[in-house]
């Protein structure tokens, strides 16, 4: 008798506390009228400002639409690994900050810009993002910030190995690199990151620049002979000129290029907004400057652009929520203060006018209505990225086989059709 | 008369109910259910499941994501590096531990603080380790090269973490490195079991050293080296961050041991596809079960017991 009461005082004991446990695992959403608490999962782009701005953001967003904002903020290593795991467990957060949304929105996991964004809110979006934001008409990776790529070199090394100004071709930025690369003491002529991190950046910036894309009129054309032509110049900076600094396919951008120009030892290195401000705070004493890339092709200049989503996922009773949170986030104070503050480039029109008054940025800004985007509405592109940034470092090594790789690549996004 | 009634009382607890059995085992049952059982459930159900890139279930897979896995075009050289990372690393490790631990079981002066030291690369944790290792072996900046160019014994720095030939050893440098403090210790345990008679029995018998170290020593240690090998096998072949985060910055898989290749096949590739990375999973447990079975047969750990 007493055995039994024991156990079932244990056994009310665990019941009560696995409903405990279930009643924190699962707010409230079940009403009707709305949810009260919105997940929102952020990419960490920069430890100083990321999580300052969200934080002051969640709460004015819970002032404003008297709902929990409930807040993660997650490395970019990271990122991509939690965010399908939280979709995989049936448990996706209501807003995802995330560098593709294509995927997401070819699955019907996406709110489209019809149902949560205000339209005076999409006015203001600049229409490359808009049209880089689209998948199958509807409008539904809503950028959250943008970057363009430019190249930087270093001024010191320049006058020191007697070159007067930056390249504008690829023959005078061979033969600069070279130039620099002859100054020695550990000086590489251009840092050149074709490690697994970034590396697709690294391709589109040169393939733009000499007449090639990854897709043109709705067709790919990863293999076509100005794509061959552009990762063989690639390939020979290292291999042939030795321009570039040690093993380039094992180089990341951040830990790897970076760091070399940072320290004065490299003469060139393809750059954006962040490596900038990272210049200009931490680096002073390298004397730099920035250009159009050089073009093989002769044609004018094309800017490599960046911009990253912020996409909602369809939840019972959390459409007002959602469109609370775009109507504060494009709110000219909010996007646009934040993006100052990570070093980034506006996504919205009133943004470029009030960024206008910065003159490091006119560079950037001058290019950014016409700027050059990955294809990132095509869901195909998602896993292409990941390919490129896995595979291009061995087919730049010295043994490699560009043109396999690019047929590889182009084999790859066809059979995905 | 009061230890009688206590043995008296004690008796039944031994052949308890299942009630009670359950109420004592409860915790740990459900600990058991929560973290080993239910994720293991989820693994073989997300192995037969065909997945999109975001992560969200399309349907049934069948045996698909097996097949995919096992016809991979990289799994042969992911096989092979797994097999020579986990027999290198063991080996050395066992061998090295063994010299290791004679040395700290001997009286010497300021032992105590060699063997504290000792602990260190076991304490730290494995990420913080194979960073500051990916650091010394930095071809630019790395301590390792600035030793050698500065001692003249080179005069180009060395890619330890980039040359192909040279990733493997370095990974597997570090492999043994933070897997000796543990084997060590578990042999000076070992060695410190073994009755000091012996030995001076041995040498009043006239056994030179050698003989002492093959006749007595090693077979009573049998059990620790046992011990050492399986654990270390398991912990060496499941090991993650060393290779992720020397390997990071290597395209392709061509340096990845099973479990950095499953993680990459979900998260980090062209399939990105985490049904395909479960059946990797799956393969991965059955294999380690089968190579410590294999190792126990062969060693035939249960000799002492049947004679």
């Amino acid at each position: 008798m007493k055995k039994s009461l024991r156990l079932g005082a244990v056994v009310a004991a665990a019941a009560l506390a696995s409903m405990a446990l279930a009643s924190c695992g699962s707010p409230s959403n079940s009403s009707a009228a709305g949810v009260s608490s919105i997940k929102v999962v952020i990419a960490e782009y920069s430890k100083d400002h990321t999580a300052k701005f969200w934080k002051a953001f969640a709460t004015k967003y819970e002032k404003t639409s008297g709902v929990k904002l409930d807040l993660q903020i997650i490395n970019w290593n990271d990122l991509d690994q939690q965010s399908s795991t939280m979709v995989q467990t049936g448990n996706p957060p209501d807003i995802l900050n995330e560098n593709a949304y294509a995927s997401y929105a070819a699955d019907g996991l996406l709110y489209s810009a019809d149902e949560v964004l205000p339209a005076a809110t999409k006015a203001d979006i600049i229409p490359a993002f808009v049209k880089s934001g689209t998948y199958q008409g509807k409008f539904y990776g809503m950028p959250d910030l943008s970057s363009a790529r430019a190249l930087f070199y270093n001024k010191d090394l320049f006058a020191a190995a007697g070159i007067a100004k930056a390249p504008t071709t690829w023959d005078e930025f061979t033969a600069d690199a070279k130039k620099v690369n002859a100054l020695g003491g550990g000086v590489v002529g251009y840092a050149q990151p074709l490690g697994p991190e970034e590396a697709q950046a690294e391709l589109a910036i040169w393939l733009f620049n000499n007449g090639g894309d990854f897709k043109k009129n709705g067709k790919w054309t990863l293999n076509s002979p100005e794509n061959v032509k552009t990762l063989e110049f690639m390939k020979g900076l290292s291999v042939t000129d030795k321009v570039t600094q040690n093993n380039p396919g094992s180089t990341n951008r951040t830990d790897g290029a970076f760091p070399l120009f940072e320290q004065g030892k490299a003469g060139m290195i393809v750059g954006f907004g962040p490596l900038q401000s990272a210049l200009d705070t931490q680096f002073t004493s390298v004397n730099y400057g920035i250009a159009p890339m050089p073009t093989g092709d002769n044609a004018a200049p094309q800017t490599y652009g960046v911009t990253d989503y912020l996409m909602s996922f369809k939840k019972k009773g959390n459409q007002d929520a959602v469109k609370a949170f775009y109507k504060l986030y494009y709110s000219p104070d909010e996007v646009n203060s934040w993006i100052k503050a990570e070093g980034f480039l506006p996504v919205t029109t009133s943004g470029l006018a009030s960024f206008a008054s910065d003159p490091k940025l006119k560079v950037y800004l001058d290019t950014l209505p016409n700027i050059h985007l990955t294809p990132t509405d095509d869901p195909e592109w998602d896993k292409i990225g990941q390919t490129i940034k896995q595979n291009i470092g061995l087919a730049v090594a010295p043994g490699g086989d560009v043109k396999k790789f690019l047929d590889d690549l182009q084999a790859q996004a066809e059979a995905g059709k | 008369m009061s230890r009688a009634l206590a043995t008296r009382r004690r008796r039944p607890r031994g052949t308890a109910g299942i009630a009670e059995a359950l109420l004592w085992l409860g915790p740990a049952l459900i600990l058991i259910l929560g973290i080993v059982v239910d994720p293991a459930v989820a693994l073989v159900g997300t192995s037969f499941g065909t997945y999109s890139i975001t992560g969200l279930r399309k349907g049934d897979a069948g045996f698909q994501n097996y097949i995919a896995f096992l016809t991979s075009p990289d799994l042969g050289k992911v096989v092979w590096n797994t097999t020579v990372w986990v027999g290198v690393v063991v080996a050395m490790t066992i061998l090295l531990s063994l010299g290791l631990a004679q040395f700290l079981s001997k009286e010497f002066f300021g032992r105590r603080f060699v063997r504290w030291a000792v602990i260190v690369p076991w304490a730290a944790a494995l990420v913080i380790s194979s960073q500051l290792f990916r650091l010394m072996y930095d071809y630019y900046h790395g301590i390792i090269n600035g030793l050698l160019l500065w001692l003249g014994v080179i005069h180009k720095p060395i890619d330890w973490l980039g040359n192909p030939a040279l990733i493997m050893p370095s990974m597997i440098t570090v492999g043994i490195f933070v897997s000796m403090p543990f084997t060590a210790y578990l042999f000076v345990a070992g060695l410190n079991a073994i009755p000091g008679d012996l030995y001076e029995a041995a040498r009043i018998d006239g056994a030179r050293p050698s003989q002492i170290y093959r006749r007595i020593t090693l077979p009573l240690l049998r059990p620790a080296i046992l011990i050492g090998v399986v654990l270390n096998m398991i912990y060496v072949f499941n090991s993650f961050p060393i290779i992720w985060i020397l390997n990071g910055s290597n395209p392709g898989f061509g340096n990845d041991t099973l479990i950095t290749y499953m993680y990459k096949i979900a998260f980090k590739s062209a399939q990105h596809d985490v049904g395909m990375s479960a059946a990797a999973g799956i393969f991965n447990v059955i294999l380690i079960l089968i190579a410590v079975a294999i190792y126990l047969r062969f060693t035939n750990w249960r000799r002492r017991d049947e004679s």
